[in-house]
């Protein structure tokens, strides 16, 4: 018996990993936030139901996708979460959650650490009162997001915190990043990457740093400028996502990833098997090589 | 491995096939195990599926036996050795009678 990590020998198409919008539902407003544009009673109608989410899950668990993660828009601020959640952890996947955390108070923490997740990552777009709001547009959001921290801590959950830049908060990432590394057992990540809406706003934009500020920013932590010059130094490898990663938006839709929608199966009415093996194949993006390569295994993909 | 004794799998494990692999999820880890899975082989996961909380490991070391050609002294060799592997992370336990 091998304890391992993560599976090495896969099929080059496999459905290994999935993340799931479960919601665009959320209790914050943030910024530079692509799904908020979705976050409206007339669209949050329109998501998958419990029942559906929870056929297509055991649809994934006899596919063998074993990494799950529950995105949103805000999962806590679907009412079900926790019965998603834990079908989710009993079928034996992976499981991932992205959380602001402003909803887990201690009966939550609790559930999460009866049945804990593989991880559960949480947003902290700020270290200051002031910018942490200014980011999120939500009163009190702070206080939660900080004690939902603690709660998670004391009961051990592996935790990671994370950052996109902006021009809002570009100043505290540096005390964000400490204050993360100050906790011990939690990863830190930061990310600076701005998408569209999915409406096609342009909103989140108008938040991005420029280059040059980016550059600054990564320049003042020496892991982050060592992880900045790698990354402008490579060539991205092509995309895979579609082989072995795959997303699903709130309404069903199966997709190559969460930063192309362009071209979607719907799992209300098509199976899982025939929406992974038959029809992402044919989906397009930009990222992908013409062929793909015989010989090379890159394991990056471009979101 | 005790020939008289009788393990069950703990319902904390979820057995999972995953691209043919059979793969053992803890699903109450730890922080320290928050990364694990466990990959089984061919035999262990035939062994694994034998284990139910009714046979006696020598019962399912002989039935292994009569089922496939393998030599018993190394198949007890092989089943202790992940009898000791599944205890230490308690995916088994011995049912008391």
């Amino acid at each position: 018996m091998i304890a391992q990590d993560k599976l090495t020998h896969l099929p080059e198409r496999f459905p290994y990993s999935c993340q799931w919008e479960v919601t665009c539902r959320c209790n914050l407003h943030c910024v530079m936030c692509y799904t908020d544009c979705f976050n409206r009673p007339a669209a949050i109608r329109q998501e998958l139901s419990t029942v559906e989410i929870l056929h297509i899950m055991d649809e994934l668990a006899e596919a063998g996708t074993l990494e799950l993660c529950l995105t949103g828009g805000e999962p806590l601020a679907r009412p079900d979460f926790f019965q998603l959640y834990e079908h989710a952890i009993r079928c034996g996947f992976l499981v991932t959650v992205f959380s602001n955390g402003t909803l887990i108070t201690e009966a939550q923490a609790d559930r999460f650490a009866s049945l804990p997740p593989h991880r559960l990552e949480i947003s902290l777009h700020g270290i200051t009162h002031a910018t942490f709001e200014q980011v999120t547009q939500g009163q009190g959001s702070y206080d939660r997001c900080f004690q939902a921290i603690k709660l998670l801590l004391d009961r051990q959950i592996p935790l990671v915190l994370k950052s996109t830049a902006m021009t809002l908060n570009h100043s505290e990432i540096l005390e964000i990043k400490r204050y993360v590394e100050s906790l011990g057992s939690v990863t830190y990540k930061l990310g600076e990457e701005m998408r569209p809406e999915l409406d096609g706003g342009a909103g989140p934009f108008q938040y991005a740093l420029s280059e040059q500020a980016l550059a600054e920013l990564n320049q003042g932590d020496p892991y982050l400028w060592r992880d900045a010059c790698r990354r402008d130094s490579q060539e991205p490898p092509p995309c895979r996502s579609g082989m072995q990663r795959f997303h699903i938006d709130a309404y069903g839709q199966l997709q190559l990833c969460s930063g192309n929608r362009r071209q979607s199966y719907d799992l209300r009415t098509g199976s899982f098997q025939e929406g992974f093996f038959e029809a992402l194949p044919a989906f397009a993006c930009d990222w992908k090589s013409p062929q793909e390569p015989a010989l090379i295994r890159p394991e990056m993909h471009h979101v | 491995m005790t020939p008289t004794a009788i393990y069950t799998r703990h319902p904390d494990y979820v057995q999972r096939d995953v691209a043919g692999e059979c793969i053992l999820v803890p699903i109450r880890r730890t922080l320290t195990e928050a990364n694990s899975i466990y990959v089984l082989n061919e035999t262990g996961a035939a062994l694994w599926n034998r284990i139910d909380g009714r046979r006696t490991a020598q019962d399912i070391v002989t039935d292994f036996c009569n089922e496939y050609e393998v030599a018993t002294d190394q198949l007890t060799k092989d089943f202790t050795s992940l009898l000791d592997d599944l205890l230490s992370i308690r995916a088994v336990e011995e049912v008391t009678r």
